[in-house]
């Protein structure tokens, strides 16, 4: 078995979704599998959104932005959506001012919410 | 076997995410992963010690609790003969210098008797730290470690929040682009403000001249985002210098200010 923070994060299938619970400290070769991992259920199991719940990461920096922001890039190649769920305020705010770009994600406030914008008709 | 990972693991398990639990238990060093027969009581105390700082800074609301738990786990509630208190304070001198992290693996900065001692870095604040950034694990235990003395000396939640941040992205440089180096975290106060001084160091490539012009104009990005965390850091703190050298390394000093 892999030590825990070796290993990949699992990826958990919810209403036509794809749900991800960001526990573990990302890095390239973790953050490349993922997004590997949600492209290819997004490409065969006709998936239409991608939600990363990130409500226990307690510190975002830029290199964590452009991981996520890179997923979401990526899914919607694939055609379909990405969402960030559950950012803290005070991340909110230092992203802000950091002035870093999270342009390929869209955000809900929660979980309920990401589903529910995801299953309005488009 | 039952360790201090095993046991308090499972009670912060639900209220401190996994990411933080492990930079908790990495400060600990061997005592975490140790069998808990074989802790001394003074280990015991001192893992109880960090474990009520970082469980007040990351599950505020149950932390009393919380705490209770982890002294039940360490057998120190009750423990008939065994010593009342924590153990007493590394710092030597100055008994009313109390660190609540006697456990973290930092070496305090070898200030001596430094020019001005006294005046800017009152006894209260605490001494300077120095963090090893040696692999990619040392970003997180930085990063965690830089947020518990910002709210140690009273900054508040969010500029904690922002210094964490910025510490993550110095380690991260520092790893990415020399591979190894330290942080330094200065905490000053003076009357009118408390500042936390944080200085990156790394004895790296360093960075070219049109390369540096080029990062804070926004027009260079290396492909792990070098230029992106350098400008982040700017615009983050208060205070922003950069001292870099191509082949000598790059020193990084920054500064947040807090009200009194």
């Amino acid at each position: 078995m892999k030590p825990r923070d070796e290993q990949e994060l699992p990826i958990i299938r919810v209403r036509g979704c794809l749900l991800v619970s960001i526990q573990t400290e990302l890095h390239d070769r973790l953050a490349l599998e993922l997004r590997s991992a949600l492209m290819e259920r997004v490409r065969t199991q006709g998936i239409r959104g991608v939600i990363l719940d990130v409500s226990w990461v307690e510190v975002i920096d830029s290199y964590i932005t452009r991981i996520l922001n890179d997923i979401g890039k990526s899914v919607r190649f694939m055609g379909a959506d990405c969402y960030m769920v559950g950012i803290r305020p005070a991340v909110a705010m230092t992203l802000v001012e950091m002035g870093v770009e999270l342009d390929a994600v869209s955000t809900a406030l929660s979980l309920d919410a990401a589903l529910e914008k995801l299953e309005l008709p488009r | 076997m039952r360790t201090v990972e095993s046991e308090i693991g499972a009670i912060l398990a639900g209220s401190i995410s996994e990411i933080t639990q492990r930079s908790i238990f990495r400060r600990l060093g061997g005592m975490a992963r140790a069998p808990l027969q074989h802790l001394s009581s003074q280990d015991r105390h001192a893992i109880q010690t960090e474990l009520e700082t970082s469980v007040r800074l990351f599950a505020p609301a149950k932390s009393a609790q919380l705490i209770a738990s982890c002294a039940r786990a360490l057998a120190l509630l009750g423990a008939p003969g065994g010593p009342a208190g924590p153990p007493a304070p590394a710092a030597g001198g100055n008994p009313s210098v109390a660190f609540a992290r006697g456990a973290a693996p930092v070496t305090l900065g070898a200030l001596g008797p430094s020019a001005t001692p006294a005046a800017a870095a009152p006894a209260s604040l605490g001494a300077d730290k120095r963090l090893a950034i040696d692999s990619e694990k040392d970003i997180a235990s930085a990063r965690l470690e830089a947020w518990a003395e910002a709210v140690r000396i009273g900054l508040s939640k969010f500029t904690s929040v922002k210094v964490a941040t910025a510490v993550s992205e110095l380690a991260r440089n520092i790893v990415f682009y020399a591979g190894r180096g330290t942080i330094e975290l200065r905490p000053r106060q003076d009357t009118r403000e408390t500042r936390l001084e944080i200085v990156a160091a790394d004895q790296g490539s360093g960075i070219e001249p049109e390369k540096l012009d080029a990062i804070f104009a926004g027009t260079f990005r290396s492909e792990r985002g070098m230029g992106k965390g350098l400008v982040a850091v700017q615009k983050l703190v208060d205070e922003f210098q950069i001292d870099t050298r191509p082949g000598r390394g790059t020193r990084v000093s920054c500064v947040f200010r807090g009200a009194r």
